[in-house]
């Protein structure tokens, strides 16, 4: 439980700050503007992308086969971004786990692994590696809202705190999702080819 | 109604595709075109009002080593609803060593239809593959009934793309990060040796799969406008 909490604390030093999941897209399109739609925004995310992240590191906690689940992973993740947005975060999360938590068999992941992955060989306990994933799918793009769009982060919270996370994190236990989102994956292409200051890495 | 169909397209002696096996199970009617060439067009020709809810096709398709196979539908299919109000499912499976391209025309999803349509695909070592869908969220002016699709390619058992999208739940629909409001969402399956251009557009993206493939995307609020981006790759 311990690890989890860290993990999915915003302090934790694996570079998830640097990733809006889509958000700083939506917001530069005038799509995400203010709480209403970034409720939409997130309800979509958490129910699509979070369910799918979530199954992963469930089946990941679970003891699966790390590398055939990360290849599983990849066919479920057409956009190119949306799989660099991953890796990235799950190098950054191996990178401050390696100091972190020495003795966990990090070496059974494949090089370069998604980050559902690394939360659920980390956590290694299905539900709470899920409820890890699903929350991180919504909290970094509600506090990317927050600096982006300057929210209430009163507000914001409210809406995360209100989110069917525990929800998503059960279902995800019971199979391997493979719910796509064309709309997210539209966003994070987009993102990329996006020329002019962008904050974020997606 | 229960209907399963099976098609079999082999390469004979003298280089043609030609149809080895071809059963047809109403609404499942498969009509072999007469001309005789490398390639073997297959028109697939609901010929029942399907599916309604409680019904339950099957359509299997083998390729086999050399052969081309052109498998494509006539009219758009129309989800609807049953009298039970019982789910309708639909299972396409590919067993390809060939070559297939599978155009059916666009799905609608009337108000109240609740299906799944799943398509499979085993791809050998040189095998390809090219599969269309196009998804219209209700007719005009009429609110999406509920679909789920699912796709799964595979090259010599490695998973190349899974994908699952549901449509009509309103909060996903609606959502930047689900289909974005748009009422017409389409994709373009190819799986080839072929390195094409990465490319995208405000609501469209052909992007490179991890293990091979291409796949075109798009978001749009008619068939046309989607359409148009899925004939371009």
């Amino acid at each position: 439980m311990l690890t989890a909490l860290i993990l999915a604390d915003s302090r934790f030093p694996g570079g998830g700050h640097v990733h809006s999941g889509g958000l700083e897209e939506a917001a530069a399109r005038g799509l995400v503007h203010d709480e209403p739609t970034l409720e939409s925004f997130l309800r979509g995310r958490l129910l699509t992308a979070g369910l799918l992240a979530a199954g992963f590191a469930a089946a990941a906690a679970r003891g699966g086969d790390l590398g055939r689940l990360d290849a599983e992973l990849d066919a479920r993740t057409p956009s190119p971004a949306q799989r660099e947005a991953s890796r990235a975060q799950g190098r950054g999360m191996l990178r401050a786990a390696r100091r972190a938590w020495p003795h966990a068999q990090l070496d059974l992941l494949p090089p370069n692994p998604h980050q559902p992955l690394v939360i659920g060989l980390l956590v290694g306990e299905p539900y709470e590696a899920a409820l890890t994933c699903a929350y991180l799918a919504v909290s970094g793009p509600a506090s990317a809202a927050v600096r982006l769009l300057g929210l209430d982060p009163f507000g914001v919270n409210a809406i995360v705190a209100a989110l069917p996370v525990q929800d998503v994190a059960s279902r995800a236990c019971k199979e391997l999702p493979a719910l796509g989102s064309p709309a997210l994956d539209l966003l994070a292409e987009a993102h990329v080819r996006r020329e002019g200051v962008r904050l974020f890495g997606s | 109604m229960k209907a399963s169909a099976r098609l079999v397209v082999e390469l004979d002696s003298h280089g043609n595709s030609v149809v080895r096996v071809l059963r047809s199970q109403s609404p499942l009617t498969l009509v072999p075109h007469r001309r005789v060439g490398p390639v073997a067009l297959v028109h697939l020709v609901s010929s029942v009002t399907a599916p309604l809810g409680g019904d339950t096709l099957s359509l299997t398709v083998e390729v086999g080593p050399g052969a081309s196979l052109d498998l494509r539908g006539v009219a758009a299919t129309l989800l609807l609803p049953g009298s039970s109000g019982a789910l309708s499912s639909s299972v396409v499976r590919f067993v390809v060593s060939g070559s297939v391209r599978y155009l059916p025309e666009p799905t609608v999803v009337t108000s109240r239809a609740n299906h799944t349509a799943v398509v499979e695909a085993e791809l050998d070592g040189h095998a390809e593959l090219r599969t269309r869908e196009v998804l219209v969220l209700g007719r005009s002016g009429e609110k999406s009934g509920s679909l789920s699709t699912l796709v799964r390619a595979t090259r010599c058992g490695k998973p190349l793309l899974h994908q699952q999208l549901v449509v009509g739940d309103p909060a996903v629909d609606a959502s930047p990060a689900g289909l974005a409001g748009r009422r017409v969402v389409g994709t373009e399956l190819v799986l080839d040796a072929v390195d094409r251009a990465e490319g995208g557009g405000e609501w469209w993206s052909v992007v490179p799969l991890a293990a091979g493939g291409t796949l075109a995307t798009a978001l749009g609020d008619d068939v046309v406008t989607v359409t148009r981006v899925l004939d371009a790759i």
